[in-house]
């Protein structure tokens, strides 16, 4: 859109050439000129998801450059990757790693919003979209595990399906349909990746986009006080404390993701991803253990019977999806929360005792 | 290397001569004539000649007795006779009928008259086991291998059920047949003694006594009974020693079928130990590359002082050789000359007694550090050693490798490649011949190199990689620095 | 983005007063070069260290032999006749390649006995572990004689005109 600069200088140089042909200049401004609250250091785990999905993006787009989704060549492609390619070691670690480390800071971007209630009026719709965003997050890393082919790949998958096929009513037809078969198959290969590089980088991207509207819409929620409903008194909100997000909160964010990028080329280096053995459907390994964020479901299909061990994940998402509307309370400062942050605390604890137990066995 | 081997080689010929002269002058007895070696390759020189003692002759067997001929009794495999009346006189003989009924004589119309004689038509007594109808009662001790080898020695009567039938004359070629027949021993075993009287399972049922993984304990219940055996002077200690030894652990504890058992060495029915010239063919049934190997050696020369098998790797006690069998750790021992040359005419004797002593399995045992073949025994011993530590540095890299993460698939198989030199160089030490050894260890080493230079060059790559994310950890550093600087300067005063 | 704070264009950054602005000026030209020099710096360093592996990646090697569906040639009809084998490297194992009355076989070398490389023992017609004198059936890989406990596992192999190829996976 355009609209009149009437005194500003013009510009120089490539940036100049841009304004003046496109005119991006004011809606890149009400992108970038918005006000966030002052004391926002763990607002940075959002923006850290999103960095590690850009890495992600890359390197998996490198990968696919090398990678072959057949049964008989795929373990060999990955191999060659990690042996013969220049820097294919450190792409494929990397995006081992970022894996990992996107769906850890996902679950502490989750945990950090709820502990705030920022998924209160006016962002349910937000918090929806998020959740979503966690599905199929989880669905990237549920695909992309069984790429390599190898047995631990396999194997988790045949396992991880099983777990699928056990849903009431839904689960056989759901287990075919993630199986392209009876069977873990060259069809289930297929059907993995188009799904992990097409269909969920689609949708993905769609959901990305729609969040970081619904955020720049409703700017980041103020942990100290809920935002002013329609129709009822709000605070005077002229003292508060706010910070512009650029340049300030910016360059913040950026300093996050160089640490995270550390963090990252450490882990890579030091702990490189591995690979087993090539998949043999003849024989199975001792220890089947899917990742870490399946271990918690994984133990908890061991000590309960396995209707509730599969109902009971479902009904946690729905819970979660639903949270905006099952909790009333206007407050948004965990002491004011005391049900909802206990639950909470209470849930977090079980799953990460039934995790670490998994781990263990 | 030995000090001063000419010395040596002078003063062998001077040795040899004398030897020679003794030879001549003693009267030629049964003794193989001495091996002189033609092969140029050999460390042996063609004028070395070893005295050997006489051998033992073997003891002639008595004949088997002829062979009797099948009971004939009224009835058929119909008749239930006799076991109609005895289910139901006591529970042994309850327990007796039962036994033959689960046997594979029952299952093959073989019944009570068939060994017993009677008419099995009737379940009276006094009709059953009437003498009159053919009735024999319980056979004796001495006659029971007549009776089951009146079947089963016969050819016509065994061919539908395609069994051997030459069990009756190897029976009586054994040990046990032999004490039979000259000592009237009846307290040797005989065919019910392992196979059962009622309950007769075949071989290939693993209930039954006789299934390989079950003979151990079979032969053990009379062997390993040192009552029982007093009266023969035989240890009794074999089957504890077997059980510990590799084809012990292999049959009993891995239930691999193809593991030896006390019959596959020593016979079944012909049971006899192998004697000295026939132990290699017995070991080489199985172990065939390595008797072939083995006979390319000097030692497969020399019947009668030439090391067997049983020389350097025991006999129930066999187990996994090692380096170790080359030379005694700490010197050799002083052994006796009476141990092993006769004190009359020197001449030489190699008798299982002798070795014994796993400590006394060495080559030096023979090889004493003077002798001329001494510096052969250490190269060997050298080359072997060599190689196989050049394989296990290979691998010690390796491992470093993996554990820090690299993928070493490539290395692995350049060290499969030596281990396969290291195995076939291990197996060549039966020829005694250094050259082949040192070819085969010199390519394992070579291979063993190569993969050991994979592995280090992956660990060079590794610490390459280490070293460049200093490097970028560095400059993402100064990133921060420059920008937390910049926002430092947001908020500058003014 | 540098340039904006030093034209005060955007919001909430700051504005060198123009009364400390002369005072400070002949070394704030200094520092402000060498600032320039360390954000370029800086921001080049970045872009390096990102897009070095990424060029790297892409260009492609040279040994790319066990890659998507390779193959690797194994010989052909005429260096292997009926009767012939040999063992050759398929990616990073090693492969025993035979020709058979009923066709052209291929099995992994290893020995399933002790992992010894076997070889083809053209007098015995029959795959041989030099170790411990383990023999394989070539037409199907089976064990003959001999101490392996398995047969050797088969290889997928194609013959295109003249040349044998044995296909990885």
């Amino acid at each position: 859109m355009t609209t009149d600069a009437p005194t500003r200088a013009p510009l120089g140089g490539p940036i100049g050439w841009i304004e003046n042909r496109l005119h991006l200049g004011p809606f890149i401004g009400a992108l970038l000129h918005v006000r966030v609250p002052a004391d926002a250091k763990t607002f940075y785990l959002g923006g850290i998801t999103l960095f590690l999905f850009g890495i992600q993006v890359v390197t998996g787009t490198l990968l696919a450059l090398y990678y072959s989704p057949t049964p008989d060549a795929a373990y060999e492609s990955v191999l060659s990757i990690t042996s013969d390619v220049q820097f294919g070691w450190l792409i494929r670690s990397i995006h081992h790693w970022t894996a990992n480390l996107m769906i850890l800071s996902l679950i502490l971007h989750v945990i950090r919003i709820f502990v705030q209630g920022a998924y209160k009026y006016p962002r349910e719709a937000t918090w929806l979209v998020g959740g979503g965003l966690l599905m199929l997050t989880i669905g990237f890393g549920f695909t992309g595990y069984l790429l390599p082919w190898d047995q631990r790949a396999y194997w988790a998958t045949v396992v991880g399906t099983e777990i699928a096929g056990a849903v009431p009513l839904i689960g056989p037809p759901l287990l075919l349909l993630l199986r392209g078969g009876p069977d873990v198959t060259d069809a289930t290969l297929a059907r993995f990746f188009g799904i992990h590089v097409l269909v969920l980088p689609l949708l993905i991207g769609a959901l990305i986009a729609i969040h970081l509207l619904f955020v720049h819409q409703q700017g980041l929620a103020n942990p100290k006080r809920p935002d002013p409903r329609p129709g009822r008194p709000g605070p005077d909100l002229s003292a508060e404390k706010t910070k512009p997000f650029f340049p300030d909160y910016i360059l913040d964010e950026l300093i996050a993701w160089y640490a995270v990028l550390t963090a990252l080329v450490v882990l890579a280096t030091i702990f490189p991803a591995g690979l087993e053995a090539k998949a043999d459907p003849l024989i199975t390994p001792e220890h089947i253990k899917p990742e870490w964020y399946f271990l918690g479901v994984y133990e908890l299909l061991k000590l309960v019977p396995e209707t509730v061990g599969v109902v009971a994940p479902i009904a946690l998402v729905l819970v979660i999806v639903i949270l905006p509307l099952l909790d009333r309370n206007h407050e948004v400062r965990p002491r004011r929360r005391p049900i909802a942050i206990g639950l909470a605390t209470l849930l977090l604890v079980g799953l990460g005792v039934l995790t670490v137990l998994g781990g263990r066995s | 290397m030995r000090p001063l081997p000419a010395l040596r080689l002078l003063a062998g010929p001077a040795l040899a001569g004398g030897l020679l002269v003794l030879v001549v002058a003693a009267s030629a007895t049964a003794g193989d004539p001495p091996a002189t070696g033609g092969s140029a390759t050999d460390a042996e020189p063609a004028w070395y000649a070893v005295v050997q003692a006489t051998p033992t002759p073997a003891i002639p067997l008595e004949s088997a007795p002829p062979l009797p001929t099948p009971i004939a009794h009224p009835g058929d495999a119909s008749a239930t006779g006799c076991v109609d009346c005895h289910d139901q006189v006591d529970n042994k003989q309850a327990a007796i009928a039962e036994d033959w009924r689960s046997s594979i004589h029952a299952k093959e119309g073989v019944g009570c008259a068939d060994c017993h004689g009677g008419d099995p038509r009737s379940d009276e007594i006094t009709v059953g086991m009437a003498v009159a109808n053919g009735f024999q009662g319980v056979p004796g001790r001495e006659e029971t291998v007549g009776v089951c080898g009146g079947c089963h020695a016969n050819a016509e009567r065994m061919r539908p059920y395609q069994i051997a039938t030459d069990q009756y004359s190897k029976y009586f070629s054994s040990v046990h047949g032999q004490r039979l027949l000259t000592a009237n021993d009846t307290k040797v075993a005989i065919c019910i003694d392992c196979h059962g009287s009622h309950g007769v399972k075949p071989a290939s049922d693993p209930t039954a006594d006789v299934y390989p993984l079950n003979v151990p304990d079979l032969c053990a219940s009379c062997h390993a009974d040192a009552e029982k055996m007093e009266p023969y002077g035989i240890p009794t200690d074999q089957f504890e020693v077997y059980k510990l030894s590799v084809h012990g652990r292999q049959l009993l504890d891995e239930q691999d079928l193809r593991a030896p058992t006390c019959t596959s060495c020593h016979g079944s029915h012909a049971a006899q130990p192998p004697r000295s010239d026939t132990v290699v063919d017995v070991c080489g049934k199985c172990h065939t590359a390595t008797q072939a190997l083995y006979e390319e050696s000097a030692h497969s020369r020399l019947p009668a002082v030439g090391p067997k098998c049983w020389t350097c790797h025991g006999t129930h006690d066999v187990t996994e050789p090692d380096e170790r069998l080359f030379l005694h750790e700490g010197g050799v021992p002083d052994y006796l000359c009476a141990t092993c040359h006769s004190p009359t005419d020197q001449s030489l004797r190699l008798e299982l007694d002798q070795f014994e002593q796993e400590s006394d399995r060495r080559c030096d045992t023979c090889h004493h550090e003077r002798s001329v073949i001494y510096s052969q025994v250490e190269a060997i011993a050298g080359a072997i050693g060599g190689a196989a530590s050049a394989y296990d540095a290979a691998l010690f890299r390796i491992d470093e490798a993996a554990a820090l993460g690299m993928i070493v698939a490539d290395a692995e198989v350049a060290a499969a490649e030596a281990k396969t030199g290291l195995i076939r160089a291990r197996a060549a030490v039966h020829t005694t011949k250094l050259a082949a050894i040192s070819a085969i260890t010199k390519e394992t080493v070579d291979k063993a190199a190569a993969a050991e230079a994979i592995a280090n060059a992956k660990l060079d790559d590794n610490t390459f990689r280490r070293q460049a994310m200093v490097v970028v950890i560095a400059i993402i550093a100064l990133n921060v620095l420059v920008l937390m600087g910049l926002r430092r300067r947001l908020h500058a005063p003014g | 983005m540098p340039s904006e704070i030093e034209q005060g264009t955007s919001g909430g950054g700051t504005t060198i007063p123009a009364a400390e602005a002369g005072g400070r000026e002949s070394r704030g030209f200094g520092r402000r070069r060498f600032i320039r020099y360390l954000m370029s710096f800086s921001i080049v360093s970045s872009l390096a260290i990102v897009v070095t592996p990424i060029i790297g990646f892409l260009i492609p090697t040279k040994s790319a032999s066990g890659t998507a569906g390779g193959r690797v040639l194994a010989g052909t009809l005429e260096t292997l006749p009926v009767g012939t084998g040999a063992v050759i490297a398929v990616g990073s194992k090693p492969a025993i390649v035979v020709s058979t009355a009923t066709g052209v076989k291929a099995y992994s070398a290893i020995c399933t006995h002790l992992g010894c490389i076997v070889l083809w023992d053209e007098a015995a017609g029959a795959i041989i572990c030099p170790c411990h004198d383990g023999r394989f059936n070539p037409a199907t890989g089976a064990v003959v004689s001999g101490p392996p406990p398995a047969p050797l596992a088969p290889l997928a192999t194609a013959v295109e005109g003249n040349e044998i190829y044995i296909v990885t996976g």
